[in-house]
């Protein structure tokens, strides 16, 4: 076996030119799969790391009958006791702290003009501990004990199409638990932009106790959880599925995956081109290297007789081939991950940034991760490419009329 | 001879290949029997069919008609594993280009029939090192073949169609590639391995040096055999040397 490897090993490289273009070939391809699955990698670890910080937290505690809710009256299904079921959470491990919120709808006016409004309910100091950026442009963040007016902070395009800005005043008006209309004036103390457009044209956060106030219940729609870490979410998730049983009310414990539509969306499609592009660089291995292992044989035409005539099994010779050929694919893959992260460290440094894509409003840095998954599948898409692509060379070989390729000139 | 002596029998063997829309007889009706222990060569001129003769004799084709046999066993019944086994067990061949696997040091060249006979590293090893002895190439065993010269890559194309103690050694035109000290050197070589180790060879050739130093001489000519003659170096058990033994077998 080991003259059988060294024969196939050295076979490589009689044809220096021939395979160091192959090396290329193959390991551009490579390379090339890990840049491109790299800067995916780290636009979604970057999605899923800033859609947990922008609020979402890593695990969320509703009540079962919220996601059966009406939407004007939030609270008729909001948890009871949310200190009680709080307090059971943040003593679990790997918790850092939970936050209470009410997510809630309904108009905002300035007095001439009103417009439909997503609002969110904070504690902002249980909001800050979690660290969750506020993302306050102008102004700054809602006080958690302000002593005069409501506060609230509006999303940028909301104060554009309302025509206001910071120490301005607003009217929201929304639906209590029991049915009734009830509004509130409140000062505008900050803007905040999301880099969502869509969000920030409808966005609007008051504290906790002056939602309680306007929706007069002092229930909440949800729990948000933080944790130390992304990577502890499903062990956090398993303690606390025990704890939340045998509460008055019955709840629901969510994963921030389960609730993050949009890193879902976003993180289908880059597998998908992902995938894509790994299709592609697998057939551009398996045609060039057809043709190069074709020319192999043809140029060993009178050695494979030669072999043949002494006896060789023609299995052998299938197996040099193919032998060949994959660790042909093993170098190149090698050669292409070395040069994949080399390039991918080189990018790192540079301080590139894309723009934005659609819906966002801030360039993003062109970062790519290294990623051990990627660097292994993309070495054994190429690998499995070569050994397929000496297959037709390979048989070839092996079926040669020993008399003929002998005679071979 | 007795047939049952006999190490290859040849009986009425034809080759036809087709050549455009007809076809070409390489051989016609041969016969032949080469005992154990021969040096016979093969002559003839272009085109006569040497080449087809011994590939025929060494199994890499088969006989469009007739049979061959070696040690008795008729090699047209054989499947074709039991052809490969054949060949890689009781036959050696040394061809006229050399043939040589160009990666490969001529000790890993040798080694290579060992190796497909699945022997032992030790057991390779020493085969290896007695028959680049026997060749007198001990000290170019680490050379790759491109090193060496023609006459050197002869005697590694020799000593690894010996190295598993073949039956028989079908050389093809072995001489053809060399120039006449290499082309000596070498006829004296097979000479006294086939004197010393019993070696059966049988040869094509038309070098008229390489003739001088066989014992029997076959010739064909478009693909019949003409002659069949044991030359002056044989002494022939009841008969005169240089005897025509049989014209047609």
């Amino acid at each position: 076996m080991g003259k059988f490897l060294l024969l196939a090993f050295r076979n490589i490289f009689r044809n220096r030119r021939r395979t160091v273009m192959t090396l290329i070939m193959v390991g551009g391809g490579v390379a090339g799969l890990l840049l491109a699955g790299g800067y995916f990698a780290f636009m979604t670890h970057g999605l899923r790391e800033s859609t947990i910080n922008n609020g979402l937290g890593h695990l969320q505690i509703f009540t079962a009958d919220h996601f059966r809710r009406d939407e004007t009256r939030v609270l008729d299904t909001g948890i009871n006791n949310w200190r009680q079921v709080a307090a059971s959470v943040t003593s679990a491990e790997h918790v850092r702290g939970v936050a209470p919120r009410i997510d809630f709808y309904g108009m905002v006016s300035n007095g001439t003009k009103a417009a439909g409004f997503m609002g969110s309910a904070v504690d902002p100091v249980a909001e800050n501990s979690l660290g969750f950026i506020s993302r306050v442009v102008s102004g700054r963040d809602l006080d958690p004990k302000p002593a005069g007016e409501v506060e609230a902070l509006i999303g940028v395009g909301l104060a554009k199409s309302m025509n206001v800005k910071v120490g301005d005043g607003l009217t929201i008006l929304a639906m209590t638990s029991d049915g009734a209309l009830n509004g509130v004036d409140v000062e505008i103390v900050g803007l905040v932009d999301h880099g969502v457009a869509e969000l920030d044209s409808r966005y609007v956060r008051i504290t906790l106790p002056a939602a309680q106030r306007l929706l007069q219940s002092d229930r909440v729609t949800n729990l948000v959880v933080g944790l130390d870490s992304t990577d502890n979410t499903d062990r956090v998730y398993d303690e606390l599925i025990p704890r939340l049983r045998g509460l008055p009310q019955e709840m629901a414990l969510k994963k921030w995956i389960d609730l993050a539509t949009y890193y879902k969306q976003v993180s289908t499609m880059f597998n998908g081109i992902f995938l894509f592009m790994g299709v592609i660089v697998f057939f551009m291995v398996l045609m060039a290297s057809v043709n190069t292992l074709l020319m192999s044989m043809m140029e060993r035409t009178r050695e494979i007789g030669t072999m043949l005539a002494m006896g060789t099994p023609r299995m052998w010779i299938v197996a040099l081939f193919m032998l060949e050929a994959t660790l042909l694919g093993v170098m190149g893959a090698v050669a292409g991950v070395a040069v994949g992260n080399l390039l991918g460290v080189l990018l790192n440094s540079s301080g590139l940034h894309m723009p934005p894509p659609p819906g966002y409003t801030v360039n993003i840095a062109f970062k790519v991760l290294h990623v051990p998954v990627q660097m292994i599948g993309a070495s054994v898409l190429v690998v499995v490419s070569l050994a397929i692509a000496s297959i037709l060379p390979a048989m070839r070989a092996s079926r040669l009329q020993i008399a003929e390729a002998l005679a071979h000139v | 001879m007795n047939e049952l002596d006999e190490l290859v029998r040849v009986e009425a063997v034809c080759r036809r290949f087709p050549l455009d829309h007809s076809y070409v007889n390489a051989l016609d009706g041969v016969n032949l029997g080469v005992a154990a222990g021969e040096f016979l060569a093969i002559a003839g001129p272009s085109g006569s069919g040497k080449s087809t003769l011994l590939n025929l004799i060494g199994c890499i084709d088969k006989p469009t008609s007739g049979r061959i046999l070696i040690e008795g066993v008729d090699t047209s019944k054989l499947n074709a594993n039991r052809i490969t086994a054949l060949r890689r067990e009781k036959i050696g061949f040394v061809f006229q280009t050399f043939n040589l696997i160009p990666v490969f040091t001529a000790a890993e060249n040798v080694e290579f029939p060992l190796l497909v006979q699945g022997l032992s590293a030790r057991e390779r090893r020493s085969r290896v090192a007695a028959a680049l002895e026997s060749v007198g190439l001990s000290a170019r065993a680490n050379h790759r073949p491109d090193l060496l010269s023609g006459g050197e890559r002869q005697r590694v194309a020799v000593a690894r169609a010996i190295v598993h103690r073949p039956a028989l050694v079908l050389a093809d035109e072995p001489t053809a590639n060399l120039d006449t000290h290499n082309a000596t050197q070498l006829i004296d070589l097979m000479h006294d391995l086939n004197r010393r180790l019993g070696l059966t060879f049988i040869f094509s050739t038309h070098d008229a040096r390489l003739l001088e130093h066989t014992d029997r001489i076959v010739r064909l000519t478009d693909g019949e055999v003409v002659s069949d003659t044991l030359t002056a170096r044989t002494p022939i058990e009841g008969g005169s040397h240089g005897q025509v033994l049989a014209s047609r077998v």
